[in-house]
Formats: C-alpha cells, structure tokens, sequence
C-alpha cells in the first residue's frame, strides 16, 4: 500500500498492520503471476505423451509415488504460490470432469501464459488478451465438434472403445500391457453402464491390487474380491453355489442401546443367563441355516464360541468385512443387507455361482473371490504388479481409462490424438483471427501459437526435432484439407 | 501560545489518541482517497481483477468491491465509513459497490480545496445534500418503465441488465449465457422475498458451459450407509416425505438405566428397542413417500430397509437445502412421522441422482410451485467458481431490483454524465456559495466515465469531452450516450442495451461523503495490550505536542 500522508508529512494507517503487508501491482504482478504459472507448467512438459518421462515424488514422510499423472505430480508437490495453486486446481478439476489430460491441461495454460506475456509487453490490456482468448477457445471448440467423428459401440463391439482407451495408456508406465488392460477398463465400464441414460457409476468398479505376479497377471473379475480369509481354517475353500447371507449385525447377543445393567445374585440366574447366550448362538446360526444360507458375510465380528460354532455346523463364515465392500458384494450378488437375524428370509440371500478363497505366492496372504454372481452390475479389477509403487501407479492408470471409457459411454465422438487436434484447432484458429477486428486478433494469434505447445512438447518429449515436426505436420494437415 | 506555559490538563487518559480540527477533515479525506484507489481499477467491464491473499493463506480473486474493501481489513476510521457504505451497498443493492465508494471518494477529493480555503463544512453538506436530492429526481425522470410488458419481452430486458452487471465480471465472456441463467431463476422464485430459495452450488471441474440451472433442487449427495447403492435413484412423480428425526437405533434416553433382575427379560428390552425404530421406518413407508430426506441421521439399518422397499433416502441433508426442497416440492419439514397425511409430502416430476463433475447430485426438477431454483456452477478453480458466485449473485441482486421497480437507465457512464450536465446547469440559478459547490458535486460524478476509459486504456479527456457535447444537445437526445469501451469512442448506451437498475448508488455515496465531512475530531483510546501501550505512549506525547501546534495554525487561518 502506498502510504498516504496528511498535510504535515505525517503518515496515516489505513490498513491493519500495514507495514506488514505486501502489495504487487500492475505489470509486474502480472508477470509475477505468470512465471510462477510458466514453471508448474515447465515441470509437467516432459511427461506428456507417450515417451513422456515419469516423476518420483518423495512425502516427508519417506512415501515414494512415481507417476505421470499431472494431477497426482502436482497433488503431491505440495505447492505454495498461489497462483502455481491455481494450475493445481484446474489440473484437479480435470481429472475430476474427465479423468484424463490433466498433464496437458497444465502445459496448455503455460503456454497460453507464455504467449500472453509477450502481448502484455506489447502494452496490450490484459482484459482485452482475456477477451481475445475466450473468442479463440470458442472458435477452436467449434471446429473440434466439426472434426470429431462418432463411432457406433455396443456390448460385443468395444474395439473403438478399447482403441481409445488404449491411447490413454500408451503414455502411461503400464503401456506394455496396455492391450489387455484396455480391454479390461472397457469391459468393467460396460459392465456397471446402464447405457439407456448413459450414466456410469465408477463406485461400482472396485480397483484392488495385490504386490506380486507380474503385470499381465492382472484380471477383471465380474464379481467382488475381498482381502479376507474364512473366519475358520478349516472351513471349506471353495464353496459352489453360494447362498451368502450378508449382515450386519454382529454374531453375539443383542445389547440393547440404552445402558443396562443385569443383577445376578444367585447361582441360578447366572446359569440362566449363560444358557441365554448359548442359545443364542445356536439359534442364529440355526436361522442362517434355515433359509439355506451356505456362507455368511458379516460386518461385525464374533466370537471364538461363535466361531467354534459356525465351524461345528458347518457354515462357513467372513467377518470384518467394510462397509462399501459389503455394499458392493450385495450389489453383485443381488442379496440385500440384512441388519437383524430376525429379518433373514431365502429371499433376501446373495447367490454367487463360485466363491474361492485363493492365496498368493509364498505369502500367507488370502483373498476371497466371489464371482459368478447372479448381477454382474459390481466389478472388480484386481491389479498385479512386482511393487507398490508400481501397483499405485497402475492403479491411477486404469482410473484414467475407466474415465475415458466413461466418457465415450456418455459422448461418443473422437478427435485423433497424437497433436493433431491442437494442430487443427490451431490452424483454423489463426486462419479466423484475420477476421476479427481489433487488439482481440493479436490475442487469438496468439492463442494459436499456443495450440501448437502439445504437439512440440510431445515431438520433445519423443526426441524429436520439436519445429521441424510440427511445421511438417502442419503443412501436411493444410495440404490435405 | 500563551496556553503552552501553563501546566497541561490531562483530560484523557495517557496514550489517548487525539486529533481535531481542519486537518483532521484534511486527512480523513486523503485516507477515503487512498482507499478508493485500491479498487478504482475494478470498475467496468475492462475492470482488472485483485488477487487477495491472506494470512491463512486462503486466496481470493475478486473484482468485486466490496468483497475487497472486506478482505483489506482496514483499521482507519474514516475509511471505514467507505468499506461499510460498501457493504451496505451490496447487501441493499448487490451490485454497483466500486461505484459507490469511488463516488463518495470524488465528492471528499472535491470539497477538499474548499475546506482547505476555509469553508465551513456544513455549507458543503448541506448543497451536497441539495445536490444530490435533485440528481435522484433526475434519475427517477429519465428511467424508462418496464412495465406492463409481456414475459417474453421482460426476460429479454431484465437480461440485458444482468448482461451489463456481468460485463466487469470474470464469467464476462459467457454473460448471455449466465443472464439467461440468471433471469430464469428469478423469475422462478417470484417476487418473493426469499434471496435464499435461489441455491447455488459450486462443482469444480468442467468449464462454465457447463454449468445449468434446475428449475427445482439440486444437492450434494450426502453421506450414506451400505445398502444405499441398492435404493433406486430415479423417481418419476415421487412423493416426499421431509423429516427432522434421527432415524437410527439408539439409546432412547441418554440418562436411563435399565436394570434387569431376570436375564430372560433381556430380549424384550432389545425387541422393544427395535420396535421402536422399526415403527418409525414402517410409518414412513406407510405415507406412501418414495423419497425421505432427513436433517438428521439416517442410519444403515434404516438405509437398508428402504432399500428393501424400493425408497430413496438421504440423511443430514443441510438445513437451508431441506428448506429449499420443502418449498419447492410443497411440502413441510416432520419432527415426527406419527400422522402423516398426504398434504405435508411434496412432490416433484423427476426425482434423479446424477453425476456431475466428482459428485453425485440428487436433483429434484419440475417443482409444482416452483418457486425455487437452483444454479449449479462448473468451472476450473475454486477461486474461479468462488468469483462467479459472486458475480452471479450481484446479477441476481440487479434483476430482482429491476423487477421490482421496473424502471432501468442507461448505463456506461451515461446516467452519470446526465446529472452532471442537469447539476451544473442547474448550479446556474444559484446564488451564493452554494453554486461552486454543487459544480464541484457534479465534476465528481464524472468520475464514473473517466474511470470507465481509463481502466480500458482510452484517452479519458478526449472521450469525456466527447460525452459532454453530446449531453449538451439541448434536445435532450444525447441523454444516454456513455462510453464505448469496444471502440472507444461513445456510443448509445441505452440502445446497445449496456442498461442499469434506476437506482443509484448516488444517495449512499452523498451521505457517505457527508459524514466523512461532518466529523472534525476523531479521539482514538490506547490500545489495551500492554506491549504497546509504550510506544502508543511515546507517539501520543509526541503526537499531542505536533497536535497543539497543528490546532494553532488551524486557529490563527481562521
């Protein structure tokens, strides 16, 4: 703030603590602002594109995550400028609305920052280059609707779908198996779209991941595969046909809510009582049995008796299972939640054709897999990989391409990648900008030369001579239209 | 100076901040300059945006005044007086809060040279108050009514003055787009009073296209228990049941104690315990509701047994969006679910959840009263999204004026230029005094178009000379000319439909500039805090003595 003084000399406080108090304006805020935007957008550049390079983020707390993703490298940068702030949104809302591009969502506003700040040099306003740029944006959207294309899908025919979302992970680590992982993301968005309102819940996609095996080891499992093991060792491991009870209500006698208090003060009633409690035991299970459930599935735990129980009676059992898995096994199994024994009927049992329990390598890990499932609406895509790190990255991957395959689901015309969009865009921009009277040309010129970042920054990327290829491809694209 | 020899009267306590007199009035006035500076380059559509960013590190970008003068924290008296008159501004009027403090600024820096010749305050207040008294009555005589006219054509009217408050706004380049927005979902609500049926919600992700309005509720999807998944999620004609209980199993009473002599009375209390809560659900179900939405706690039994039965519930819905829905759907919020009758459930055509950005929204639309709507709103950042609430409540704000009162002038400096031409003209009958003063009133409000060009970059003199001839035309045609901020030059505001509301932040500025010249002492008390009291100590005997002194030569001018 510019201290104000009064008629002797004397300065006045307007402002609390002013002196304290920083103020930055007029061109040199502007170019302040836009430099710190330029170099967030300098660190995403090399992992654009397919042989973009990946980067290893260190948390101070020693976690290691090694990724591409614009949005997870900026998440985890942990910036402090506001205005690098602000890229870090724009890439978060991208990843939110689309899944994908948020590594060239930041490299495109860098460089529309870049080429504004030539402009502002020039003394144009800025609010004028703001304008200028929301005219080309306008234009460069119009023609990516005239030269998108449409493609048909349907459930048997998802090779355009699978096409696309292989381009999504060509740039990704993962991009050796990207064939099959394709395949799977589109084969597991298929399965929970309902395609008549064209809504996708990703909720319903469950991506797991275990460390071991190998990448190609990963699958698609229509059904739901949950880190637990049978409550007992010696209940079966494979049970066919499945009749799963799923509660949530755990296996011991019911509290009531409100506090109590038993008196016991005889021999007696305290017999009284612990046959109460064993009954209990016994006639829940009972219950389980006689609506022909042949597997339990229970949110809470029990006890060792219990167990014991459930054991002798031969039904098998799992307990501590989550909340959305339990949610989701439901779904999958087209059983309902029962919350009180009292309520279990046939009708309301899950039905799965095939539930294993399946172990890994040498570890004592075990995993239960329900599949078969009466409603294949929940799905599971279980991820193999020789680290976390690896499995993490993987993770994010497939995200990217359920989003995209999602996407297409809800939308389904194309551009090409590869650049060529933005080369298009970029050319029908600048040819639309002689149009335009006033300083706004100058911007939409400008914004045209900042279309043409993503294909250098690719060809970059890819060793590539970055101006010798764009001007190639440009005069090709010209040509040929 | 004969005062300086005796001993001094302590009359205050020590460290008390004292200062009067004509450089007092002096000084006030510079500190409002000062401040107006800070959002002088906000006005108008090519009006610069301020990024403020605080101590806790929060950000906001805005170029809307009042929201500035907030975040600025000013401590000076005086210039305080501005920040409020801004609030007041936008709480009253919602839009035009720049304008208002740069006016009141402008008529402070205009009556400075008069105060420093000697004149008395009170003489300006009152040609101030002359002055601004006659501009209002102007005002009213050139505003054109808006009455009378068909729907159609009112929609069309009132977007163009929301167009022409989102024109200095961030989400300027979508303004058809957001006037449209804006229009409808005022002309939902009504003329009712209610500000607060009009929701909006911030989704990022997306760009601004994106953003839509539902002519009925739209919300967040709340927190949910298993089994919530299993509940259908669209409704066609639903019927809903809104309530304010806790449909969970819990303790009835938090103090109670049961005491049990027979174990064998133990599952009774458990039974009786969950045919409490199993009534409750079972009377919900009974009223036929399809949909049940709760401010409080809907628990997972209770989820699902909804599910089970085929209804969509939502728990902890907030207050204002349960309000809204209530409104909306005709129907009234339950604090019990006994006697349910079919009048307190509302009833909407679609009821639907639907994903929007990273959410999941439940959307309530065709409302039978309609009297509600709802703006969702898309964009890149959150400061982004913050800024075009803003904006979009500032729109929202105008409209609902405009529909009220009916009369819109022309915008773009024009009305400003207006006055001022009418003001000096007028000055011209007066005798006395009070004629320089009211000139100096009306070269202040010139302000505004000078302004306007200077913040786009255009040579303000040659515009605003431009403007006066054309104002000058004694036939009264150059009326609405204001400045053409695309080429400019000057143009018909009126007929590019740059239209404002006809009320004029012009009364509240006059006052604002009153009271700032109407106070000639401000005494200032020491801070409590101890830490400071020493050097507030220092700085009042060192102020009290510069104060005696500056007293003096105020005395002796005089």
């Amino acid at each position: 703030m510019a201290l104000a003084f009064d008629e002797y000399g004397r300065p006045f406080i307007i402002i609390k603590e002013q002196e304290q108090k920083t103020r930055l304006r007029g061109l040199d805020a502007q170019k302040a602002n836009i430099s710190a935007g330029r170099s967030v957008a300098r660190i995403l550049r090399t992992s654009l594109g397919p042989k973009g390079m990946d980067k290893m983020l260190s948390s101070p707390d020693g976690d290691v995550t090694i990724t591409n993703d614009g949005a997870t490298i900026l998440e985890q940068m942990d910036v402090d400028n506001q205005i690098a702030k602000l890229m870090v949104e724009l890439s978060r809302s991208q990843d939110y609305e689309i899944g994908d591009g948020t590594t060239g969502v930041v490299v495109m506003a860098g460089s529309l920052l870049e080429q504004a700040e030539k402009l502002l040099e020039r003394g144009i306003h800025p609010i004028r280059i703001a304008e200028g740029y929301e005219l080309a944006s306008r234009i460069a959207v119009e023609h990516l609707e005239r030269i998108a294309h449409k493609f048909e899908f349907g459930e048997n025919n998802i090779e355009s779908l699978v096409q696309t979302c292989m381009t999504t992970l060509s740039s990704k680590i993962v991009n050796r198996c990207k064939r099959k992982l394709a395949e799977i993301s589109v084969k597991a968005v298929l399965a929970v779209a309902d395609l008549e309102r064209k809504d996708v819940n990703l909720d319903l996609i469950k991506v797991d991941g275990k460390v071991g095996g190998k990448l190609e080891d990963t699958e698609l499992i229509y059904g739901i595969v949950v880190d637990k093991d049978m409550s007992h060792p010696q209940m079966p491991k494979q049970i066919q046909d499945a009749n799963i009870a799923i509660l949530t209500c755990p296996f011991e006698p019911p509290k009531p809510k409100t506090k109590h208090k038993v008196d016991i003060d005889t021999v007696e009633k305290f017999e009284t009582l612990r046959k109460q409690e064993q009954q209990y035991f016994d006639d829940m299970v009972q219950k389980c049995k006689d609506v022909g459930a042949t597997l339990v599935i229970c949110q809470w735990g029990f006890d060792d008796e219990a167990n014991h129980l459930l054991m002798h009676r031969n039904l098998p059992a799992v307990r501590w299972v989550g909340g959305v898995e339990l949610e989701l096994i439901a779904i999958a199994t087209g059983g309902r939640i029962v919350p009180r024994f009292q309520e279990l009927t046939a009708e309301k049992l899950g039905k799965a054709g095939l539930v294993r329990e399946k172990s890994f390598g040498t570890t004592k890990d075990r995993m239960l897999y329900i599949e078969h499932c009466a409603n294949s609406r929940a799905v599971t895509i279980f991820i193999r990989g020789g680290n976390k790190m690896m499995i993490e990255e993987t993770k994010r991957s497939i995200h990217d391409a359920l989003c995209v395959a999602r996407n297409l689901i809800r939308n389904n015309s194309i551009v090409y990648g590869g650049g060529s969009a933005e080369i298009a865009c970029s050319i029908a921009v600048e040819a639309a900008a002689d149009r335009y009277p006033g300083v706004e040309q100058y911007a939409i010129r400008a914004f045209a030369d900042a279309l043409d970042a993503i294909p250098m920054a690719l060809a970059e990327n890819s060793g590539l001579q970055p101006i010798e290829t764009l001007s190639a491809v440009k005069s090709q694209q010209i040509k040929v239209t | 100076m004969a005062s300086m020899m005796q001993p001094q009267i302590i009359l205050l306590k020590e460290g008390t901040d004292t200062s009067q007199g004509k450089a007092q009035l002096v000084s006030n006035i510079n500190a409002c300059t000062a401040v107006a500076d800070v959002v002088r380059t906000t006005l108008g559509p090519r009006g610069m945006d301020k990024l403020i960013h605080d101590a806790n590190g929060s950000v906001t970008i805005s170029n809307d005044g009042a929201t500035i003068m907030k975040l600025l924290d000013i401590v000076h008296p005086a210039a305080k007086i501005l920040v409020d008159i801004a609030k007041s501004q936008d709480s009253e009027v919602g839009d035009g809060t720049t304008t208002v403090v740069l006016l009141a600024a402008e008529f402070l820096r205009e009556a400075k040279p008069f105060i420093e010749d000697g004149v008395h305050p009170q003489n300006l207040i009152r040609s101030y108050r002359i002055a601004c008294n006659l501009a209002i009555d102007k005002v009213k005589g050139l505003a054109t009514s808006i009455e009378g006219k068909s729907l159609e054509e009112k929609k069309s009217l009132l977007s163009k003055c929301a167009q022409t408050t989102l024109n200095s706004k961030l989400i300027g380049g979508e303004k058809e787009f957001f006037a449209t927005m804006v229009v409808n979902a005022v002309i939902a609500i009504g003329t009712d009073d209610r500000l607060n049926m009009i929701g909006i919600k911030k989704v990022p992700g997306g760009n601004m296209r994106d953003s839509f309005l539902v002519d009925g509720v739209a919300f967040k999807k709340t927190f949910s228990y298993a089994g919530f998944e299993q509940q259908p999620k669209k409704f066609l004609n639903p019927k809903i049941l809104l309530l304010n209980i806790e449909l969970e199993l819990k303790s009835e009473k938090e103090n109670a104690e049961i005491r049990l002599s027979d174990p064998s009375q133990y599952q009774s209390i458990v039974d009786a315990e969950w045919n409490i809560i199993y009534e409750k659900l079972d009377k919900c179900v009974q009223s036929g509701a399809k949909v049940v939405l709760s401010r409080l706690a809907i628990g997972d039994l209770a989820t699902q047994y909804f599910a089970d039965r085929d209804i969509f519930c939502a728990g902890r819905v907030a207050e204002e969006d349960l309000q809204r829905v209530a409104a909306a759907t005709g129907g009234t919020v339950q604090t019990t679910v006994n006697n349910v009758i079919d009048e307190v459930l509302g009833t909407c055509e679609v009821f639907e959840e639907k994903q929007v950005g990273n959410e999941r929204f439940n959307i309530f639309s065709g409302c039978p009263s309609g009297r509600t709507a709802t703006i969702v709103l898309r964009g890149g950042a959150d400061q982004f999204i913050e800024e075009a609430e803003r904006s979009l409540h500032d729109a929202i704000m105008i409209v609902r004026r405009a529909l009220k009162n009916s009369t819109v002038v022309a915008g773009g400096g024009a009305i400003d230029m207006e006055i001022s031409r009418y003001l000096r003209q007028h000055a011209r009958s007066i005798s006395g005094k009070s004629q320089l003063f009211i000139n100096s009133y009306a070269k202040a409000l010139e302000i505004i178009p000078r302004q306007l060009c200077d913040n786009a970059g255009f040579d303000a003199t040659d515009v605003l000379n431009k403007l006066r001839q054309k104002h000058a035309h004694a036939s009264g045609e150059g009326a609405p000319y204001g400045v053409d901020i695309n080429t400019g030059g000057i143009a018909d505001s009126f007929a590019n439909f740059v239209w404002e509301p006809a009320i004029n932040a012009i009364n509240a500025a006059t006052e604002a500039a009153c009271l700032v010249l109407s106070v000639d002492e401000t005494v200032k008390n020491p801070k409590s805090e101890s830490a400071q009291g020493d050097a507030a100590m220092m700085g009042g005997r060192g102020r009290g003595g510069a104060m005696r002194g500056g007293r003096g030569r105020g005395m002796r001018r005089r």
